[in-house]
């Protein structure tokens, strides 16, 4: 593949310039209910092309071999157009030129288990909720997603990495008269098909959770002192810290650019989190971004204070920071962005009972059902929570959102527990889909948290 | 293409190929100035086949080799996915104008050309921070069957999305148009924008309670979702609709005229057939607040007993490459009936209340349900008529079906936003929390 990159890559007139081409093998299997909707296991692929020229950087992606001096000619004459109207020129930072393969080990390839197998299993584990009958509905599937990636730069840089996720998820319907209630599953990973093996237990209990529900208490809409559990502080760090860690986001906004300076103290001293693509065994885990860079561990918060940043080569040149290796795309449609890979809270000493004293009277909330960002504001909601009372654990509550203001909240974490966790399903949507976006984080106890009720 | 059908057709009892080839350039501006550029062309086809009840599925950007593209799809005959539909035979439809070749004339330079005139009056005359994207897109989509069925259609719209962001605070004042032919937006409509964001610039404290809220277009999406969920043949089929049973009933005000209109050649995006070939046309969902229609694709149609209402689309509530999904059953062209007041009239009607110009979080809470909890991004406070500041940290929340009981008035006209084209609703007795 990569020699017919390379004469791809050798008609670019520009002073830099990346090609990208993927293969895709995508392997599908979904249930709702009983029934099984789709199934099959299909390959595509294509290019992306990255062009500086003129002080401009831009990108063309496309499909067909045939296509692609069409699209050298597009993105240099879009690379003189944004040189023309820009007044600094865009320049990327230097790194160390790649040239390696790097093929991930797996335990228990996906490839090796036959399409039966993974709809026995898939079967297997949907029939855990479908048995109760207050479980109305199921929608569950099996995902696989291989991407073969190719890279080769005018620098010199080769490499060919593969990505493979395997995952098993969904969502689990209660139903009772009018009433519906539903709460997501998931487990999966980066490193084979063993991640979505024994999940029977983790079934169950998301089962019940789904059927107490049904007589959970909507909460109340108001301001509450909250522990969050590991699931949801892990989407906090990443809706409401991780977004503005991403030099991309800060760099189009300014005064927030302003505020999030390296050193300045943004957080409460128990707060520390760390982006690190570079740990074994988790689903955010990659070698190099989609620019050819090796990622590191970045740690972006330490005890409050802002220590780092993500980046692309050009933010990095822009910041005058670090490369990090976080420049990132969800395939062979699109140039890559900057993203978070695997970020988490950093866990302390305290237990999840000491955090429940601390509280008193407030609320316990548990699980992630979506988040966003906007700016310093966030908002993401909650599976199920309790009231707690007096450090002990009540009723328990539906229809939770929260909503937040980045800086405030980061002040108002008041404790982290020492039992950490990270994700095991992921998905990011900065404008293109990230199914490896892995978070994680200890039990956090945040004050003053507005809840929007229903 | 026909060469791929002819050799399905010999081993299937019937086939269905989908081709699709979007063209697209997107100039992005921050904070005032050229940002990006970035260009797609893309293609792929899917093959949809049938044989003995069964449905086979596969897709490729790249035709390179139609017999391995063939077997996949009859390996994925073997998963034993239920198929009990027919493909249609559909032939003779309107003819709808939705591609004018004037769009040639739309290029990345005049693009940033009409960006830069657009910033400057903005960096002129706010402090916003100013984001602005300008897309053009042209496509052809054919879709043929072994039924007989040729059907093809062409594409081209061209569109602006401006943001005047709140410096600091990331929410802001934003909007889409979109066209068929090059456009210029209006002196007016900018001097609106900035006027409305000056109007809203400072931060003011409320405290939570019931109060009126004016939903904007661009946070209709909140309801559409979960009406969107309720009248879909899927969840029909699936019995999680708490409105499956009331089709005849009132369900919401009588101000409400929900309905989906394909046909609207005022857009780009109309459409004679669906995904699947199928024909479409005007449909009341709710008239007068009454339950009218459900909406189905062939697939749920046949399990439902029902026809399909030309509402099967490979699309999803992220977007993603449509070759690779399935038709399902969506409502992609959607609207509420204009009312009469003009959108100065509805705020001249809120004696204190907030102005929902966007917001976040519209895909967490319990959708079948209709319940949503979203927060503001941004909200305009407004007392005794007048837009006095925005708020910070609130959120709105209720149900879809108790929210649309509580209509005030209807704004005027309609406007393309996300997920179809909506005018604003002033709504009553919203509840709203702060800290």
């Amino acid at each position: 593949m990569l020699p017919k990159l390379k004469q791809i890559l050798h008609k670019a007139d520009a002073d830099y310039a990346d090609i990208r081409y993927e293969i895709k093998k995508d392997t599908f299997i979904t249930l709702d209910g009983k029934e099984l909707s789709n199934i099959g296991s299909t390959t595509t692929d294509g290019y992306v092309i990255r062009v500086l020229k003129n002080g401009g950087f831009t990108s063309v992606s496309f499909t067909k071999e045939e296509d692609a001096e069409k699209a050298l000619k597009t993105a240099q004459e879009n690379a003189i157009l944004i040189g023309n109207n820009i007044e600094k020129p865009v320049k990327l930072a230097e790194v160390p030129v790649i040239q390696d393969t790097f093929i991930p080990t797996l335990k228990e390839d996906p490839r090796n288990i036959s399409i039966q197998e993974k709809l026995e299993l898939l079967r297997h584990y949907n029939d855990i909720p479908l048995a109760h009958d207050k479980i109305a509905m199921t929608n569950m599937r099996y995902f696989e997603m291989i991407r073969e990636k190719y890279f080769i730069s005018s620098e010199g840089a080769e490499i060919h990495e593969d990505l493979i996720t395997t995952g098993i998820g969904g969502s689990i319907i209660s139903k009772e008269g009018n009433l519906t209630q539903n709460v997501r599953v998931g487990a999966g990973g980066s490193d084979g098909f063993y991640t979505v093996r024994d999940l029977d237990d983790k079934f169950e209990q998301r089962t019940q959770i789904a059927i107490d529900l049904l007589k959970a208490e909507p909460v109340k809409a108001g301001a509450y002192n909250c522990i969050l559990n590991q699931g949801l502080a892990g989407v906090f760090a990443h809706e409401a810290f991780g977004h503005f860690s991403e030099a991309d986001i800060v760099e189009s906004l300014p005064a927030m650019r302003k505020k999030m300076q390296i050193g300045n103290k943004l957080g409460n001293d128990v707060l520390s989190i760390i982006d690190n693509a570079t740990m074994p065994n988790q689903l955010g885990f990659y070698k190099y971004d989609d620019e050819g860079v090796a990622v590191r561990e970045v740690k972006l918060l330490i005890n409050g204070v802002l220590a780092g940043r993500l980046h692309s080569r050009r933010t990095a040149q822009e910041f005058v920071e670090p490369i990090s290796g976080h420049c990132v795309a969800e395939d062979y449609r699109f140039a890559p962005i900057i993203r978070m890979s695997t970020i988490y809270i950093e866990p302390r000493e305290k237990t999840l009972e000491q955090l429940m004293a601390e509280l008193g009277d407030g609320l316990y909330i548990l699980d992630p059902k979506g988040g966003q960002t906007s700016g310093e504001n966030f908002t993401f909601g909650a599976q199920y929570g309790y009231v707690v009372k007096n450090g002990k654990k009540y009723r328990m509550i539906r229809d939770i959102n929260i909503s937040g203001n980045l800086y405030q909240t980061l002040q108002d974490i008041t404790a982290v527990a020492n039992d950490l966790k990270l994700s095991k399903t992921g998905g990011c949507g900065k404008g293109q889909t990230n199914i490896r976006s892995c978070h994680g984080a200890p039990h956090i106890l945040v004050k003053n948290v507005v809840l929007g009720g229903i | 293409m026909e060469k791929l059908l002819d050799m399905a057709r010999k081993v299937c009892d019937q086939a269905e190929i989908y081709f699709c080839d979007p063209t697209s350039s997107e100039v992005m501006f921050q904070k005032g100035e050229l940002h990006d550029i970035e260009s797609q062309f893309q293609s792929g086809m899917a093959l949809r086949i049938i044989k003995n009840g069964k449905l086979g599925f596969s897709y490729t950007k790249n035709l390179i080799n139609r017999e391995e593209f063939l077997q996949n799809a009859l390996d994925s005959l073997k998963g034993g996915v239920q198929a009990l539909y027919d493909f249609p035979h559909t032939s003779e439809l309107p003819a709808l104008k939705t591609y004018n070749q004037h769009i040639n004339e739309v290029t990345s330079s005049s693009m940033v050309e009409n960006c830069t005139h657009i910033a400057d009056i903005f960096l002129q005359n706010t402090d916003a921070e100013i984001e602005l994207v300008a897309y053009k897109e042209v496509l052809n989509l054919r879709i043929i069957n072994s039924q007989g069925t040729d059907l093809h259609s062409k594409i081209g719209s061209v569109g602006y999305w401006l943001g005047l962001v709140y410096p600091g605070g990331g929410a802001g004042i934003s909007r889409v148009y979109e066209e068929k032919i090059p456009f210029s937006i209006s002196r007016n409509i900018l001097d609106n924008l900035v006027k409305m964001y000056n109007d809203s610039s400072k931060v003011v404290t409320i405290p939570g309670g019931k109060m009126k809220v004016l939903f904007m277009p661009g946070s209709m999406y909140t309801l559409l979702w979960r009406l969107h969920s309720g009248t879909s043949a899927k969840s029909i089929y699936e019995d999680i609709s708490p409105i499956k049973n009331d089709i005849g009933k009132q369900i919401v005000s009588e101000a409400v005229n929900f309905y989906d209109d394909p046909l609207d050649a005022e857009v780009s995006a109309a459409r004679s057939f669906d995904d699947e070939g199928v024909p479409t046309k005007k449909m009341n969902i709710i008239e007068k607040g009454v339950l009218k229609n459900f909406f189905y694709d062939l697939n749920y149609a046949k399990k439902l007993g029902a026809q399909s209402t030309g509402h099967g689309y490979r699309s999803s509530m992220w977007g993603g490459d449509t070759i690779t999904m399935k038709p399902g059953p969506r409502l992609q062209h959607p609207r509420i009936e204009p009312g009469e007041k003009s959108f100065e009239e509805l705020v001249s009607m809120m004696d204190k209340g907030i102005i929902l110009d966007g917001v976040m979080g519209a895909h967490s809470g319990n959708i079948p349900n209709g319940d949503y909890s979203v927060g503001v991004s941004p909200g305009l406070y407004v007392e005794k008529g007048e837009i006095v500041g925005r708020v910070k940290d609130v959120m709105v929340a209720g149900n879809v079906y108790d929210t649309l009981k509580k209509v005030v008035a209807i704004e005027n006209k309609l406007h393309t936003c996300w997920g179809g084209r909506m005018p604003a609703i002033l709504f009553d007795s919203i509840s709203v929390s702060s800290k």
